[in-house]
């Protein structure tokens, strides 16, 4: 990287030197403004409150960085997540419903959802690598096929009277204590009501973040990922390289419905519920955190660990300013702002200044 | 430079862990503190913290609010309202971070909410009640809403709300006397998850039924979205052409299916009923778009919330584990009345 040269003035060098970094001291600026102007915000329930509500954007987050990387854009993510939340309640109602015990009912509910739930990135998969439809229409009219084969199957309800295990597992805490008094890890101890129960790390949170090392691990350092970027770097590149393109697409699509699947689990975990338009509102921001984080649209770059900033940048704005008793309505504004900055610090960034040369 | 970013990040992460459990110890003394004051005599001048948590923006809400801030204004010094963002969609996934938001800083004695689900809020609302706030659900309810009985969902205090079940089978008897006790009904809900609509129905069904020479044609669920209520309710009309009435059980129900009336030219043929006296269908009642509107007291609902809640929380008074406020019908008769006006909700 060191030997591009590129033409230097005032404000370009600003940008430059922001480059890959601005994001993290953005967050971090958040941060200690909020925990300066609001109270509680930077306490254990205040951490735990972002946490609680960082999977769905964290694992869709994930699912557009891999699509995004190759050039793509997965807009079905958010009702693969409401159907996986439908199929996923409704398989374990019943499960419980034949006799079967509770935790078994929710292993095996869990584990056949994940594998109805990738179906949607594989027919995406097939569309995009092989029929070379563009990736917009593909998606979108798989969000249009789950959303509605979601709705039929609870008939325009929500899917519920999960057993009370699933809503356990689902609000409770990787550890979780009273101080002095019992320890308990997963599932919340009962307790006498006024005493302090000390939270730390969200399971849900948890299981999603171990996705979330995982494939950026994956993504960075294996034969995998680099295809991943080379094919969105340059397609005819990557198949005069030899790589076999259609198949990696279909996988990354794949992959894109199983993040999204797995957020569909943790909404029908968490809320004891399996409702068809769960995903909705953590579309966008999933897609606006991957921009943040650096990602083009026009593919081959973007990180994992850029978007989890990004996605925190997101979630950090949203809890803080609720603290303080703004409206969402803020959020949003200031969202936008963040993106375009986020987009105009892409526009200076040598790697891109790179591409176009 | 990736590698060295993850390490801050954890660095930080770390730090913030360590500084936070500094900070829950000091909680904890302060709740032990509370607690024990909360036993002495000092109880009485103890100033109570009260956090509104409405289901979603919409004048019903806006109206609970004004009869919970009237209360709170009569009680003076001794009680401090907070509200908590209006949700802006209906659902737990919309409702249950803000609610946290709300209650992360701790402080507060009871919680007025309108729960968006019967079975996503009550482990975040358990977990609040465990840390020893007092919980009153208001307009909707955790499981079947009966909290008298032992239960996973029976924590809350009480329940105040309309008996939706008793409205809608008022609804109906005043839709057959408009109708001379006969002919075809057809019921517009809105969602199927919500414990209120579904009541409303139930009771509609029920009171339909007491009536020979009538007969629910169906039941449609528009989701909120009045272009869905009016083409389910054109496909009715198709079905039945002879429907002569139709209860939208809120606004957006019975405005889609007036729509589909005027459009299938039988209008002032077919009587809509409706739930809920928002500016809006009281003015759609005064156009003939509707002809009966059935009037809820939020007002009355978070005024009761405020005042068995301080009860409870000053006296520990026992506080019925039902609280039911009546209700009105507006008709084109009576919409005029300055009487009735103070029941016509607040934008």
């Amino acid at each position: 990287m060191d030997n591009i040269t590129i033409k230097k003035n005032g404000l370009h060098e600003l940008f430059l030197q922001l480059g890959n970094k601005w994001i993290f001291f953005f967050l971090l600026l958040e941060v200690i403004i909020f925990s300066i102007i609001s109270p509680g915000f930077f306490s254990l329930n205040g951490i735990q409150t972002i946490l609680n509500n960082s999977p769905s954007i964290l694992l869709l987050g994930l699912a557009e960085t891999f699509v995004i990387i190759t050039g793509g854009i997965d807009l079905s993510v958010g009702f693969v997540m409401g159907f996986s939340s439908v199929v996923s309640a409704k398989l374990i109602v019943t499960f419980v419903g034949l006799g079967m015990n509770d935790a078994l009912s929710i292993i095996i509910g869990i584990v056949i959802t994940i594998c109805i739930g990738i179906i949607p990135g594989f027919l995406n998969g097939i569309l995009i690598g092989r029929y070379k439809v563009p990736a917009l229409i593909a998606t979108f009219s798989m969000l249009g096929i789950t959303h509605g084969i979601s709705e039929l199957l609870i008939e325009g309800s929500a899917a519920k009277n999960l057993p009370a295990l699933a809503g356990k597992i689902g609000n409770g805490s990787l550890i979780n204590m009273v101080p002095g008094k019992t320890v308990s890890f997963f599932i919340s101890p009962t307790i006498q009501r006024g005493e302090h129960l000390i939270e730390i790390l969200p399971n849900m949170f948890v299981i999603a973040f171990i996705f979330v090392i995982f494939f950026a691990f994956i993504l960075k350092s294996t034969k995998f990922g680099q295809h991943t970027y080379a094919i969105g770097g340059n397609i005819d590149a990557a198949i005069r390289a030899g790589i076999d393109v259609k198949n990696h697409i279909i996988k990354i699509y794949m992959l894109s419905s199983l993040f999204a699947t797995i957020a569909g689990i943790i909404y029908m975990l968490r809320f004891v519920t399996g409702k068809a338009d769960s995903g909705v509102m953590f579309l966008l921001d999933s897609i606006v955190a991957v921009v943040i984080g650096g990602a083009s649209f026009y593919g081959g770059f973007g990180s994992v660990w850029k978007t989890v900033i990004g996605c925190f940048i997101i979630l950090v704005l949203e809890n803080g300013l609720r603290m303080l008793g703004f409206p969402t309505f803020y959020k949003l504004v200031l969202v936008g702002v963040i993106l375009i900055f986020a987009v105009l610090v892409d526009q200076f960034s040598p790697e891109l200044l790179h591409k176009e040369d | 430079m990736k590698k060295s970013l993850l390490w801050i990040t954890i660095l930080v992460l770390s730090i913030s862990m360590l500084a936070v459990f500094s900070l829950a110890g000091c909680k904890t003394t302060t709740t032990a503190t509370t607690a024990a004051a909360e036993t002495t005599a000092a109880a009485a001048a103890k100033v109570f913290t009260i956090l509104f948590m409405p289901g979603v923006a919409d004048p019903f809400y806006f109206t609970m609010e004004k009869g919970i801030q009237k209360k709170v204004d009569e009680l003076g010094g001794s009680v401090k309202l907070l509200v908590a963002e209006y949700p802006k969609s209906w659902g737990p996934e919309a409702q249950v971070p803000i609610l946290e938001a709300a209650t992360a800083k701790g402080g507060i004695d009871l919680i007025l909410i309108a729960p968006t689900s019967t079975d996503a809020l009550v482990a975040p609302l358990k977990k609040l009640y465990d840390q020893g706030i007092a919980i009153i659900t208001v307009d909707t309810y955790l499981g079947d809403g009966d909290y008298s009985k032992d239960s996973d969902y029976s924590f809350p205090l009480s329940y105040i709300g309309t008996d939706n079940k008793l409205g809608g089978q008022k609804v109906a008897e005043n839709l057959a006397k408009m109708l001379n006790s006969k002919g075809k009904v057809y019921l517009m809900n809105t969602n199927p998850d919500t414990s209120s609509v579904v009541d409303r129905g139930k009771g509609f069904s029920e009171g339909i039924a007491k009536f020979p020479d009538m007969t629910l044609v169906g039941t449609d669920y528009c989701m909120d979205v009045q272009q869905k209520a009016q083409e389910l309710a054109t496909a009715a009309l198709q079905k039945n052409p002879d429907i002569a009435g139709i209860f939208g059980v809120n606004l957006f129900s019975s405005q889609g299916s007036y729509q589909a009336v005027v459009n299938a030219g039988l209008t002032g043929a077919v009587k809509i009923a409706s739930w809920d006296a928002t500016q809006d269908l009281i003015n759609a009642l005064k156009e003939g778009k509707v002809d009966m509107i059935l009037a809820q007291k939020p007002a009355e609902i978070g005024f009761l919330g405020v005042e068995w809640g301080y009860k409870y929380l000053k006296d520990k008074a026992e506080v019925p584990k039902k609280v039911i406020p009546g209700f009105e019908f507006f008709t084109k008769e009576n919409v005029d009345d300055p009487n009735m006006a103070q029941f016509i909700y607040s934008k």
